[in-house]
């Protein structure tokens, strides 16, 4: 039961992690950003050649990592995103052919084989009698924390105020005098960045290899639908809903049936309530 | 909107008959199992932009149709040993099937979320393969499917003129009167609605359509293969798809069928180049995304046409 609890909160806190800069880069600029897995990816990726071949320390390696990614999402919006933007459908295919290009640039620099990336934390913890390894704990922890961070930094700052201005409604905070175009870049950085920390977090305990953005993607996804797509409490809930449900499932069923819970959960939230748990009804 | 006229039609039968004769002077079996390749994704291409590119409702999910409609024949074929063409008509009415119950949940969606609607979808038939392996195959699919026609270039010429009817069944329903509705749909469902359509009918129908060509595609596809395995059910194949209708010009049906072949053609021939393949293709993508926003083949037919109307 506790197993159950422990486990769940860690793979919740990995999804929100995921989902909330997708959902962030959704509600505030309106696009629908396939690349979110290859930010998860390429994060992953830097931890591995900052670490194992630059043989950096994780402290600065992990930073070094985030920061070379969020830079990543900022040019991308910046440069093929941007000039796109009056169609959604294009949009979807520039993220896509972006991800698709990053996917395939790590095949070909690395292969398709998996790599290591060492842990930040190496040792077992025993809560209660549940053994857990300390890396996961770290994610759990860190997820936490970035949550929290992301929240005060919307809520309390000038900047956070202008982001939440955007998002309700980017013509009138360009009245107001706020710089769009620049919001969006800092929205994409955070957005890039929080995909390339989980990316970095969970490397040491999961197979870092070409494909590997791409179920995390779909999961960000079907987090986002159930809590709302631009929901950032919806998402965090939905999270914790998914997390522990899969969690669960592994547990009482088996592995192979955890990837249908996020995708059975995505069909009876549209067909229930198609703006998700805590989603407006957006015009689309 | 667009009727069709003679130099059409002229160009319609020079491509069909290009394509016919092609493997008749290059006589080579690889070039003839490429083609016939080349045309099945035609056939996909042309039936996802019925639907999706007539009345803007981004299909991410046509694999699952497609996979429906293998599946069925591979069922067929190595469960119940029957008559492989009896498998076309009954892929046919499993994706229709298919298209009717995904259709009426999803189909009130609008946007991203029908796009991701089926995405889930085709994504939740792949798991569900994979889960019940003892009956799919697993992985590894099901093998030894009789193929429908034992020449290869016969067979080629066979899915060739299926994809013709294809084209012309679905250029014609896009040119009727249903089609003006879908693309009445697509500009504004609330107006549509308030003047009395069953929008809700016609978005099913036309899914309906779509799907049943998609899913004889399958078919086709796994008589051709002799075998059926999950990727076919991929977001890998629905996203090529949708890339291949976009870089004919979505809406246009002959421009998504064109497209497919000649992208299909090179990929195949961008095969020397190894792992930088996929690049190549990307950067196409990302070259008529930027340049070309209406597509390649459609746009670029029109303006040639221009002078003979």
């Amino acid at each position: 039961m506790l197993e159950i609890l422990i486990y769940g909160a860690v793979s919740s806190a990995i999804y929100a992690m995921l989902a909330v800069g997708f959902t962030l880069i959704f509600g505030v600029a309106r696009i629908l950003n396939l690349a979110h897995g290859a930010f998860y990816a390429l994060g992953a990726y830097a931890a591995y050649v900052f670490t194992s071949l630059l043989n950096l320390p994780l402290f600065i390696a992990a930073p070094l990592a985030v920061l070379l990614v969020a830079g990543f999402g900022v040019l991308m919006e910046r440069f093929l995103v941007r000039p796109l933007r009056a169609s959604q459908l294009a949009v979807l295919m520039i993220t896509l052919a972006v991800s698709l290009a990053v996917e395939q640039a790590l095949f070909i620099t690395f292969g398709s084989e998996y790599r290591n990336v060492p842990s930040f934390v190496a040792d077992k913890i025993s809560i209660g009698g549940v053994d857990i390894g300390g890396q996961r704990l770290l994610a759990l922890v860190a997820g936490i924390l970035v949550l929290l961070t992301l929240w005060l930094f919307i809520q309390r700052t000038r900047l956070g105020a202008a982001i939440l201005a955007v998002s309700q409604d980017p013509e009138a905070a360009q009245y107001m005098g706020i710089p769009t175009n620049r919001i969006f870049s800092i929205v994409m950085a955070i957005s890039a960045g929080t995909a390339a920390l989980a990316g970095v977090l969970v490397s040491p305990f999961l197979t870092v290899q070409p494909t590997m953005g791409l179920l995390p993607m779909v999961k960000a996804f079907a987090i986002v639908i159930v809590g709302g797509l631009g929901s950032i409490p919806g998402s965090i809930i939905a999270s914790l809903i998914l997390g522990y449900s899969e969690t669960i499932v592994a547990y009482l069923v088996s592995t192979s049936w955890t990837e249908l819970v996020s995708l059975v959960a995505v069909v009876i939230t549209l067909m229930i309530r198609p703006s998700g748990i805590l989603g407006r009804r957006a015009a689309f | 909107m667009r009727q069709i006229s003679l130099i059409d039609v002229a160009g319609g039968i020079a491509v069909v008959a290009v394509l016919a004769l092609a493997p008749v002077f290059v006589a080579s079996n690889y070039l003839t199992g490429v083609l016939t390749v080349c045309v099945i994704y035609g056939i996909w291409a042309s039936s996802w932009d019925f639907m999706s590119g007539l009345t803007g409702r981004e299909n991410f999910g046509h694999s699952l149709f497609i996979g429906a409609g293998a599946y069925t024949s591979g069922f067929m074929a190595t469960i119940w040993f029957t008559n492989p063409w009896y498998s076309l008509p009954a892929a046919v009415v499993i994706a229709v099937i298919f298209s009717l119950i995904v259709g009426f949940p999803t189909l009130r969606l609008r946007g991203p979320y029908f796009a991701l609607a089926m995405l889930s979808a085709s994504a939740i038939l792949q798991r569900l393969c994979l889960i019940f392996w003892e009956q799919t195959g697993g992985e590894e699919g099901l093998y030894g499917l009789d193929p429908l026609i034992r020449n290869p270039l016969h067979y080629y010429w066979f899915v060739l003129a299926v994809l013709v009817v294809t084209v012309i069944v679905l250029v014609l329903l896009a040119q009727s009167h249903w089609g003006l509705l879908l693309r009445a749909i697509r500009g504004d469902e609330a107006t549509c609605q308030a003047a009395g359509i069953n929008v809700t009918f016609y978005k099913i129908a036309s899914l309906a359509i779509s799907a049943a060509f998609a899913g004889l595609g399958g078919a086709l596809y796994a008589h051709y293969q002799l075998q059926v395995s999950p990727p076919l059910f991929s977001v890998v194949v629905s996203i090529t798809i949708i890339i291949m209708v976009y870089v004919g010009g979505i809406g246009s049906i002959y421009g998504a069928a064109i497209a497919a072949i000649l992208l299909t053609l090179l990929t195949e021939m961008l095969r020397g180049f190894g792992e930088y393949r996929l690049w190549i293709y990307t950067l196409t993508l990302m070259l008529i995304l930027f340049f070309l926003p209406n597509g390649l083949i459609a746009p670029l037919w029109r303006r040639m046409t221009e002078r003979f109307r």
